[in-house]
């Protein structure tokens, strides 16, 4: 017994240990974020919001490690900290972005805020537009994409630039709620912030606006059921095709003019999907989603359509009827038509 | 053998757009194959160029609908008169056109329809073409055209439900509509002569009794 509990007791020493490096970084970051965290201290510009820092993966890395030469005097020293290099850390990233053409135009941190980084799959496909829309207007891109791009504004609203410009091995299909702006009919549709999705959830996780039951996973049947709940007619479902990774090319990739890299990819490209709420901290949080639910023919995501590739099979059978209904008559009286041909002989005359 | 009477049964205005829109369909219907299975389907070199030619094929389509509508609407004004089947029609037409189809047909009896330019159709054709017209074409068209322009036409998107109810609905009306064609096509083939039928409608004029059967004439 005695030995047990010794060993548990060790045990926990070593876990404590292992975090020791995490506990510092956030001790320190802290001690930093008393004055940093505190727009009224420091000023808008400087000001890192606590939030949104804490559940980033630099917050394990921690102020002191791309700040080092920061004193025991800061801020009374009048010296400016040293701020670390990307590449310091990233050098994979660095040589391929380094190698490419779009390192002339951009920096890392043009693209990147040091105190908001997320991995692809923790921000949303607009937010990913962002970055590109400081540089990029919006309306110039419609410009010149609409020149060979077919309904260039549905595409530019609905895809993530890096999809087309970025290389990775595997795409999904990410479903983000969109709500109409309040008080309007026929309004526009943002992107829900996670204080709207908090309203609508009345209290609860936000998750269960579409997980009803809590389990962590959407099943075809609780997507239905919030695309037809009256009560969320405000909010819908946007789906975006996205990448699981990203490469730091950012280059015009050749297949993607050719529309069948997303188009003729077949149903069994679009079997995963996730859907992508925003969280308190600004990241998002991603909940697996029932495989192949955007391929339902009607109600698991109405207004999710990719031409050729999330289409219906059930679908294809009723049209598939239909088309043999038409059929009847050519072949059943054709049939007949011939076989009684000798009836009507004289008429050919 | 007496001279042919002849008569002007299909006016310049409905063969146009008879076949732009025949033309039209017919595009439609073999583009869309590529546009819903183009991992399986490889008629036209890309994508691109099927969904072109569909959107294409589309416009014409909606156009040459609009040149009917108004001949039959403003100029001719009869479009009532011939698209709508009459209360005898109901009654007793259909069935006898029915029974002419589906039986004395094939006995070689004539057909009980005589058509006239006031009453050209038989009551059969008469509500097929109500539902095609009136129906299938304008919808297909028009969900056709908020297909091409979902996104500054979103509201309405929305107000039927979303794009994906939009798609199915297009979808399984342009099945209709290729069903209706198979069945068109074929009945236009029934006349005296495989062509009797068809040429007056390039034509305009139809020879008396080509849809009669000749051991009554003679
Ligand atoms: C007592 C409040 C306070 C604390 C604690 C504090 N700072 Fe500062 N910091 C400031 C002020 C005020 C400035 C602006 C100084 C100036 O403009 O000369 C500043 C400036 C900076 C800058 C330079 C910004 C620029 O314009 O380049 C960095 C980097 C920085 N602080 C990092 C840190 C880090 C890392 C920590 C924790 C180790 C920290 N600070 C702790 C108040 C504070
Ligand atoms: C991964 C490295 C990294 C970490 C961790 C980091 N910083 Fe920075 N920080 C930078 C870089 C790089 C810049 C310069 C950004 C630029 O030039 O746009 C910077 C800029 C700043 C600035 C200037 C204002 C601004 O936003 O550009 C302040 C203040 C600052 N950091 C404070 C902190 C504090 C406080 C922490 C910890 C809570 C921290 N940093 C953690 C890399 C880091
Ligand atoms: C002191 C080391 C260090 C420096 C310097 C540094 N990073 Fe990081 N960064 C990390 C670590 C550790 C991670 C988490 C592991 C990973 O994704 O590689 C990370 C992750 C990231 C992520 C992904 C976040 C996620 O959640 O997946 C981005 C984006 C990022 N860094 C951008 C930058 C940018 C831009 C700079 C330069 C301003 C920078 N980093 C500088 C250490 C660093
Ligand atoms: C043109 C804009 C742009 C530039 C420049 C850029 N990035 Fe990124 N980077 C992105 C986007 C977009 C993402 C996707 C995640 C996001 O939006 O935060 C990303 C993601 C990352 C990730 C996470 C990758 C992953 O798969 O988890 C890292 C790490 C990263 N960038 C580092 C860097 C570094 C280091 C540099 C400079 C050498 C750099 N980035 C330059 C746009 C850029
Ligand atoms: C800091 C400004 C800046 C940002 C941010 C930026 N770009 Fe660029 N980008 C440029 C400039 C400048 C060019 C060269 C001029 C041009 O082609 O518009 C360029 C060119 C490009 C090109 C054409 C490259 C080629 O091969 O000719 C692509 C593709 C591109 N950017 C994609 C992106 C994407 C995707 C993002 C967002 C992840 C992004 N850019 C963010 C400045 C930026
Ligand atoms: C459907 C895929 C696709 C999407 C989505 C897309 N692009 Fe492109 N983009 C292309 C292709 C293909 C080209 C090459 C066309 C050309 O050279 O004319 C291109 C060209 C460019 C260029 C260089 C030519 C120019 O227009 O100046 C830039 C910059 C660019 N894209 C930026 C963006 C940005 C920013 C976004 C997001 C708002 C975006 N693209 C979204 C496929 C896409
Ligand atoms: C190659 C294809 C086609 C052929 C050979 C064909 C043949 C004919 C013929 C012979 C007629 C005259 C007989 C009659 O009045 O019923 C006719 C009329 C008609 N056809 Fe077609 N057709 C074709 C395609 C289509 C298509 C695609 C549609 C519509 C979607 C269509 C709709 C109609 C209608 C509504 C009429 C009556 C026109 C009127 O006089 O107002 N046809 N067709």
């Amino acid at each position: 017994m005695r030995i047990l509990s010794k060993i548990k007791q060790i045990g926990l020493l070593m876990s404590l240990l292992t975090l020791l490096p995490f506990m510092v970084a956030a001790m320190e970051n802290s001690e930093c974020m008393d004055c940093h965290g505190d727009a009224d201290m420091v000023g808008k510009e400087l000001t890192i919001e606590p939030l949104t820092f804490d559940n980033t993966a630099h917050a394990e890395v921690g102020c002191h490690a791309c700040h080092a030469s920061i004193t025991d005097q800061h801020p009374d020293d009048g010296l400016a900290p040293s701020k670390a290099a990307c590449n310091e850390c990233h050098d994979e990233v660095n040589d391929e972005y380094g190698n490419s053409l779009h390192a002339g135009y951009a920096d890392c941190n043009d693209c990147h805020n040091p105190h908001q980084v997320r991995g692809p799959t923790a921000v949303s496909g607009q937010d990913m537009n962002l970055k590109c829309a400081i540089c990029h207007e919006r309306t110039e891109m419609l410009e010149t994409h609409g020149e060979w791009l077919p309904q260039a504004d549905l595409h530019i609203s609905n895809l993530p630039c890096v999809t087309c410009h970025s290389a990775s091995d595997e795409y999904v299909i990410s479903l983000y709620i969109i709500k109409r702006q309040s008080g309007t009919m026929f309004g526009k549709f943002d992107l829900a912030t996670y204080d709207e999705l908090h309203e609508f959830s009345g209290g609860k996780p936000i998750e269960r606006l579409v997980d009803t039951n809590a389990d962590g996973y959407i099943s075809l049947a609780e997507l239905r059921m919030f695309n037809l709940d009256p009560a969320k007619k405000q909010l819908r479902l946007q789906g975006m095709m996205t990448p699981e990774r990203l490469s730091h090319d950012f280059m015009t990739l050749d297949n993607r003019w050719d529309c069948s890299f997303c188009h003729a990819s077949g149903p069994g490209a679009m079997q995963v999907s996730y859907l992508s709420l925003a969280q308190g901290d600004g990241a998002f949080k991603r909940i697996a989603v029932e495989k192949g639910a955007v391929l339902d023919a009607l109600y698991g995501t109405p207004d999710f359509y990719m031409v050729g590739s999330t289409r219906s099979k059930a679908l294809n059978y009723v049209g598939l009827v239909i088309l043999a209904g038409g059929m009847v008559m050519p072949i059943g009286h054709g049939t007949l038509r011939f076989l009684t041909r000798k009836n009507r002989k004289n008429e050919e005359e | 053998m007496s001279p042919k009477t002849r008569i002007y049964l299909q006016p310049t205005p409905v063969r146009i757009w008879h076949w732009l829109n025949a033309l039209g369909i017919i595009t439609l219907c073999v583009t869309a194959v590529q546009i819903r299975f183009p991992e399986h389907v490889h008629m036209f070199a890309n994508y691109k160029t099927a969904i072109l030619l569909h959107n294409a094929a589309g416009l014409v389509v909606t156009f040459s609908f609009t040149l009917w509508f108004i001949y039959y609407a403003l100029v001719s004004r009869n479009m009532f008169k011939v698209y709508v089947p009459s209360k005898d029609d109901l009654q007793y037409g259909i069935l006898r056109q029915a029974k002419f189809y589906l039986l004395t047909y094939f006995l070689g009896w004539a057909n009980p329809h005589h058509p006239t330019p006031e009453n050209k159709f038989n009551p059969m054709q008469k509500s097929a073409y109500l539902a095609i017209m009136f129906l299938l074409v304008p919808l297909v068209s028009l969900t056709g055209l908020l297909l091409t322009n979902v996104s500054p036409m979103r509201d309405l998107v929305l107000l039927i439900g979303g794009l994906k109810i939009l798609i199915a609905i297009h979808f399984l009306l342009a099945c209709s509509l290729c069903a209706f064609l198979f069945t068109h096509v074929y009945l236009a083939t029934l006349g005296k002569t495989p062509m009797a039928y068809i040429k007056p409608m390039w034509t305009g004029w139809e020879e008396e009794g080509a849809e009669e059967h000749p051991h009554k004439a003679s």
